[in-house]
């Protein structure tokens, strides 16, 4: 079982700075937006963009945070077969009339984000909720798609997407494995 | 050993040995402080009209090989070394610095303290200068060519007609004010396909190519001497990712309403610091450039400062706010200097893959 690199650290940094702009672009003017980060990493990644329009804007968008447990990094079977659940959430601003964006590492079936839109939903009525994810995998089970993505990985569905981050796993890359 | 004269527009005369072509010149002088890629650097369109002085003391040591020209005609107007070297050394040297120079009808002049005058210029900002045979010759330009500023300098860079650089990857329409090759290397090496146009290429030629994205080269002189430009960067920036580099920079600011003005004595080497603001990272970067982006011209504009210089603060990205375009002032093509910048051209390609792929779905309001 090997890992294989295909973006390195750099090539990741890069690609969130682009979400960023394109954050910018679309919203034209940034000041209703709220990160919402999934889970581990998505938090990570919800922070990192955060810091890059504040450096930009010098505006400080929220950042929120909800745990939904599926993933475990202990885990190596392909584990889309269960269905992803909220468990807890740590969102301090309204979300209600807010443009939320939700931001995850990777995107594969649809079936996490489907879990946060109905946890968000429960916490309030947001105007708009877009999805930033660092990989878009494809794969999809539901009708979900991404506003902004990092980098576009095809993958088979034996594999893995591992998203390795500086503040949780202390390196940087993104690898795919294949699970036997 | 013919003596030849460097003249300054303040009246100071600096005695040397003649090199290269035998003939006179006048431009701004202006140095450059990189330690080699004076081959680059001469044949650097950018250069147009104005006469090039190294700060480094020995030049010509590794001759001119014909693999890293940066144009086909340089028109660089002439050069000023401390040494040149009298035998080229390298294996990939064919031809001596000298000769080249010769070839291309550049004088050149060598056995002048390039530090001394360029600290001069340093603080008395930049000015004109010529190179000469005579005393008298000397005394005439200070009477009568001093204060002279060229402003036909496109028309000699830009190509004449459009040409291609076929290749199997994106569609890139290159607007050529000076372009230099390492630009092609750095689409090439991405399989891009790509049409050159020249300076005056209107929107709808640029448009007419349908073309995946649109990169504006660098070039000599002052951005508003090309007014013809801004007129097409505001239509194609609303159609198409856009790409400025160098001058192309300075035309995008200036599409957009910003404001550009002529630096005390530019940027030209190859040890710019340069900080992109959302990451504070910070990248070496080859620059040649004498104007630049006003600062305080860009909080009315569309416009988002993404890159600056750290030693003086200046301009050196830009990006749009609405579309998806973006500029830098230095070169991300290097030659000379370090690749740090070189991903920008990938950046450029994602920008437009993801241009395309939001295109598809598009659901934006």
């Amino acid at each position: 079982m090997v890992a294989h690199e295909v973006v390195d650290g750099s090539s990741m940094q890069r690609a969130l700075t682009r979400i960023t702009y394109e954050i910018i672009e679309q919203n034209k003017g940034v000041d209703d937006l709220v990160f919402v980060g999934i889970k581990t990493r998505g938090i990570f990644l919800a922070k990192r963009l955060a810091k890059r329009l504040k450096q930009l804007e010098q505006i400080d968008v929220p950042v929120g945070e909800l745990d939904i447990s599926l993933y475990r990094d202990d885990r190596h079977v392909p584990d889309h077969h269960i269905e992803p659940t909220v468990t807890s959430s740590d969102i301090e601003v309204d979300i209600t009339d807010k443009h939320v964006i939700l931001v995850d590492d990777v995107l594969f079936t649809g079936r996490t984000v489907r879990a946060a839109l109905d946890a968000l939903m429960d916490l309030g009525r947001p105007k708009k909720i877009s999805l930033a994810v660092l990989v878009d995998r494809g794969h999809r089970e539901l009708p979900i798609r991404p506003d902004f993505v990092g980098k576009n990985i095809p993958t088979a569905m034996d594999e893995q997407v591992n998203v390795a981050m500086e503040e949780y796993d202390g390196h940087e890359d993104i690898t795919i494995e294949k699970i036997e | 050993m013919t003596k030849r004269y460097l003249v300054l527009a303040d009246g100071s005369i600096y005695v040397g040995t003649a090199f290269g072509a035998d003939t006179t010149t006048n431009g701004e002088l202006v140095f450059n402080t990189g330690m080699t890629g004076y081959q680059e650097s001469i044949t650097d369109q950018s250069y147009n009209g104005e006469i090039l002085m190294f700060t480094y003391p020995l030049i010509g040591n590794y001759g001119i090989n014909f693999d890293d020209d940066e144009s086909v005609t340089p028109t660089t107007a002439g050069v000023v070394v401390h040494e040149l070297a009298r035998r080229a050394s390298n294996w990939r040297n064919q031809m001596s610095l000298a000769d080249f120079l010769q070839q291309h009808k550049i004088p050149g002049i060598t056995g002048l303290d390039t530090r001394a005058i360029t600290k001069k210029i340093r603080a008395t900002g930049a000015m004109n200068a010529a190179l000469v045979d005579t005393k008298k010759q000397a005394q005439q330009f200070i009477d009568h060519h001093a204060t002279k500023r060229r402003t036909n300098l496109l028309a000699q860079s830009t190509t004449k007609n459009a040409f291609p650089n076929p290749n199997t990857g994106l569609r890139i329409v290159v607007v050529d004010y000076g372009l230099k090759h390492s630009i092609l290397r750095e689409l090439a090496q991405r399989q891009c396909n790509v049409i050159v146009l020249p300076a005056t290429a209107t929107a709808k030629q640029v448009l007419n190519y349908q073309p995946d994205g649109v990169l504006l080269s660098n070039g000599p002189g002052d951005p508003k001497d090309v007014p013809q430009a801004i007129e097409m960067i505001q239509t194609v920036e609303q159609q198409v990712p856009l790409f400025g580099i160098c001058l192309g920079h300075q035309l995008f600011a200036l599409a957009n309403g910003a404001d550009t003005f002529k630096m005390k004595f530019g940027h030209r080497g190859f040890n710019h610091p340069v900080r992109e603001i959302a990451t504070n990272r910070i990248d070496f970067t080859a620059q040649n450039h004498g104007y630049a982006v006003a600062a305080g011209s860009i909080e009315q504009t569309q416009l988002l400062v993404t890159h600056k210089e750290i030693n003086d603060q200046t301009i050196e990205g830009l990006r749009h706010k609405q579309y998806p375009a973006f500029s830098v002032q230095f070169h991300p093509d290097a030659a000379p200097g370090p690749h740090d910048a070189s991903h920008l051209f990938d950046d450029f390609l994602e920008n437009i893959a993801s241009y395309q792929r939001q295109r598809r779905t598009a659901t934006h309001a």
